[in-house]
């Protein structure tokens, strides 16, 4: 099974998203509420995808992007948004991320966003 | 409730709370610091992401109008920023998601609409922008809508000598296509997907065209895309199976239609509207733009829990564990204590018995800490208090935390809460001068309130004390006279006993019932709160000066010492802390008063006296006060004499309430809760105040 890595700051999020990732065939090996702990969980899990939220305390989602790219140039990040994060969107989509998918997470589309970025 | 459900209200509330906080700093200061605006903004999206994915739509629409504002406070750095309608309007979609979240919590339905406040947040933010317009607005890639006509060579231009930008070969033949991406419904944010497209595109075109025109400023070009689809017309090197290999990695493609032209204009919205080339900054040299949010990594300053490594724990846990240490101490007590056991010498026994109690003991202290949780929480929240009175009242109030980081056990926490409040409010209301009268005798123009919360022994003490003009002792004298709650010589109340008065059920020395008070409801729920968790309340007052009102809470609610005594073959036990001291009383210490009361003489004072068998209509054969024993225990109010059979021994005990049947068919009154005995009997814990109240 592939390997999944949660990046968000909201607790409730992250378990939301681990239901939905587990259910649609994907191991959750790591969550990781802050920057700082979302890259030392990369480098040691070393996971096939990320999911990160767009705007976190300390770290941005912008800033946990860059750093995971210099960690791993391969990475590959779906950011995950609320509506209205246009901006931060943008960015991060120039600037590396995969694929983005908008909250509500809708099952089928974030698995369409997982089997396009990392197969099944 | 839904587990989730339970998560979503918790970190909601959390958050909601977090942002009361710096809203009313922001407030304070007159202006938002940059922390603020991240921190405020953060929350503001953390809110929306999670009732988006609750499917909480108008507490989500709400939070994204807010987080726009502060998106827009961060990027731009307006200078007029009118800090205080602005955290009025803040914390009244708080309130508003406040009350929704509250609805879920309840197991009701979120159904509250928030339309008009979105709609007077996005003025809000209209206002903002226009009022800061030209005042140097931070980059943003709105600016150019330029019209381009057909055959623009810009572009070409832009993409040629750049650097890192693939080099079109022009030598090698250049194709036209024309596509039209269809998306999967509800995949959302359309426009950046189609900015998507463009971006992933751009190393292998040339010349570009698209529609909707304007994808990054223009949400309507969402709803365009979502009709019709995105348009889009380019030239390349790549030929065509190519180029569908490319698109059809669109990601939440539905359909794609891939169309080779033989030249742009026969692109089929070559004519219709604006056209624009590659947005400008897909086209700018160095387009690594850092994000500039959090540029220099300060550690964000938690108020209350630094990040320690904590996990969250459902606190019917807790009381469960607790139930347990509690069950633990009384079967200690059953062996070490056991009646079987006695006048037996047991050296080993003995010594394994004192490691027993004290690890039962330690484990009892851990489990307590548990439950134990900082004031913070609940002091802060009387920030807003404040401010939302003082406001209302055209007062200057200062509220001055001391000792938040207090803990106490979880449950006292709830109670407190409200006679906080009350209290505060009362202080705002009744107490602090109006700024004018302030100054004229003197007094700054701001009232100052100091909440200090600290630990004595085994009791919280909390103490509200206020500068203001302080308890009005004749008034309070006249209306306790109207209530008739005097029973004393007027002469003889000593002025604690006379603002004692003040926590009595209706009393309320107000004319006029206000918002806020003159109910005569306040203080004396206040003062069954505080009972409730065991404690005390004390008022003193200087007049002109200021009054202070005090808490006393005990430390463990559940667990306390208690002594055992007798009378006739039933057991009860009295709360060591109301104890003031116990004695076999003499013929000459006993006397009638003229209303043929029996009081006891201690020291030269007199005290009624309670015979607890005539009270609770036990059976004993102890009835000469010679014979018996008298348990002096004091109140607020009086001290009393409750006279019994017979002193049996301290204990440490475990309160269990009265179960709800027993209080259904009977009198409890001056019970407050049952305990087991180390013999196994059943013992039933007296409450002085409770006696107190049913003797007058």
């Amino acid at each position: 099974m592939k390997r999944i890595l949660i990046v968000d700051d909201a607790a409730f999020v992250r378990v939301v998203l681990r239901k939905t990732l587990e259910k649609i065939g994907y191991e959750v090996v790591g969550e990781a509420e802050d920057g700082e702990s979302a890259l030392e969980k990369y480098k040691e899990l070393r996971p096939d995808c990320v999911t990160l939220d767009i705007v976190m305390p300390v770290m941005d989602g912008m800033e946990i992007l860059q750093e995971l790219l210099v960690i791993d140039p391969q990475v590959k990040v779906i950011m995950i948004s609320a509506m209205g994060n246009d901006h931060h969107i943008k960015e991060a989509m120039k600037n590396g991320a995969a694929h983005f998918v908008v909250k509500p997470v809708k099952e089928e589309l974030l698995a369409e966003a997982l089997l396009k970025t990392i197969g099944l | 409730m839904d587990p989730m459900m339970e998560m979503f209200v918790f970190e909601s509330n959390q958050n909601l709370e977090q942002l009361e906080q710096i809203l009313i700093q922001s407030e304070k200061n007159g202006s938002f610091s940059t922390d603020e605006i991240n921190d405020i903004f953060r929350i503001m999206h953390t809110l929306k992401g999670s009732a988006a994915m609750m499917v909480v739509n108008e507490v989500a629409a709400l939070a994204h109008a807010m987080e726009d504002i502060f998106f827009y406070l961060r990027e731009n750095k307006p200078e007029h920023v009118d800090c205080s309608s602005l955290v009025d309007m803040i914390l009244d979609a708080a309130d508003f998601i406040k009350k929704e979240i509250d609805k879920l919590d309840a197991g009701e339905k979120a159904d509250g609409a928030a339309e008009e406040l979105i709609a007077l947040t996005k003025k809000t933010l209209a206002n903002l922008k226009q009022a800061n317009e030209g005042i140097g607005a931070a980059a943003d890639e709105s600016t150019s809508k330029k019209k381009i006509l057909p055959g623009n060579i810009e572009p070409i231009a832009a993409l040629r000598g750049k650097a890192d930008v693939a080099v079109i070969d022009l030598d090698e033949p250049v194709n036209v296509f024309q596509a039209l991406i269809i998306y999967q419904p509800d995949c959302e944010m359309e426009n950046i997907r189609a900015y998507t497209v463009l971006n992933n595109l751009k190393n292998y075109i040339a010349e570009e065209h698209h529609y909707p025109a304007d994808i990054l400023e223009d949400e309507t070009s969402i709803d365009v895309i979502r009709k019709q689809g995105f348009s889009l017309c380019f030239t390349t090197s790549k030929d065509y199976d190519e180029v569908l290999e490319l698109l059809n990695q669109t990601i939440f493609l539905k359909d794609l239609k891939l169309v080779q032209l033989l030249d742009v204009t026969q692109w089929e919205h070559w004519k219709t509207e604006e056209k624009a080339a590659l947005p400008a900054d897909l086209v700018e040299k160095k387009d690594v733009q850092k994000v500039e949010a959090s540029k220099t990594i300060k550690k964000a300053e938690p108020k209350e829990n630094a990040h320690q490594s904590m996990i969250s724990v459902n606190v019917g846990k807790l009381d469960i564990l607790m139930d347990l240490v509690g069950e633990l101490v009384i079967a200690e007590a059953m062996v070490t204590q056991n009646p079987d056991l006695h006048g037996l010498e047991l050296e080993n026994f003995n010594k394994a018995a004192r490691q027993l109690k004290k690890i039962s003991s330690e484990l009892q202290d851990g489990v307590m800490a548990i439950r134990m949780v900082p004031l913070t929480g609940t002091f802060q929240k009387m920030n807003r208090i404040v401010r939302d009175m003082s406001q209302k009242l055209n007062k200057t109030v200062e509220l001055h935390l001391v000792g938040e980081e207090t803990e106490v056990d979880k449950n006292v926490i709830e109670h407190i809460s409200d006679p906080l409040m009350h209290v505060i409010r009362n202080s705002i209301d009744h107490g602090i001068e109006l700024p004018e009268d302030r100054q004229k005798v003197g007094k700054p123009a701001a009232g100052n309130i100091i909440l200090e919360a600290k630990n004595a022994g085994s009791e919280v003490v909390i103490n509200i004390v206020d500068d203001g003009k302080g308890f009005n002792r004749e008034k309070i004298l006249e209306k306790a006279r109207a209530n008739h709650l005097i029973h004393k010589n007027e002469a003889d109340l000593t002025d604690r006993e006379i603002y004692a008065f003040v926590f009595a059920p209706g009393f309320s020395t107000n004319e006029k019932v206000t918002e806020f008070s003159g109910r005569g409801v306040g203080m004396d729920v206040v003062m069954k709160n505080i009972n409730a968790v065991g404690g005390n309340i004390l008022a003193n007052s200087e007049p002109g000066k200021g009054c202070s009102i005090t808490f006393k809470i005990p430390l463990t609610l559940a667990i306390i010492t208690g002594m055992n005594i007798r009378i006739g073959r039933a057991r009860y036990t009295i709360p060591i802390a109301s104890i003031r001291e116990s004695f076999k009383p003499s013929p000459k210490d006993i006397i009638i008063d003229p209303d043929g009361n029996e009081m006891v003489m201690v020291r030269g004072k007199c005290h009624p006296v309670v015979r607890l068998h005539e009270l609770y209509h036990i059976d004993t054969a102890v009835k000469e006060f010679t014979e018996g024993i008298m348990v002096m225990v004091k109140t607020e109010k009086m001290i009393l004499g409750l006279f019994a059979d017979e002193l049996l021994g301290q204990q440490q005990i475990v309160v269990k309430p009265i179960p709800s049947f027993i209080k259904n068919i009977s009198k409890t009154l001056g019970i407050t809760g049952c305990t087991l005995l180390g013999d196994g009997s059943i013992s039933l814990i007296l409450d002085s105040v409770g006696i107190v109240n049913r003797i007058i």
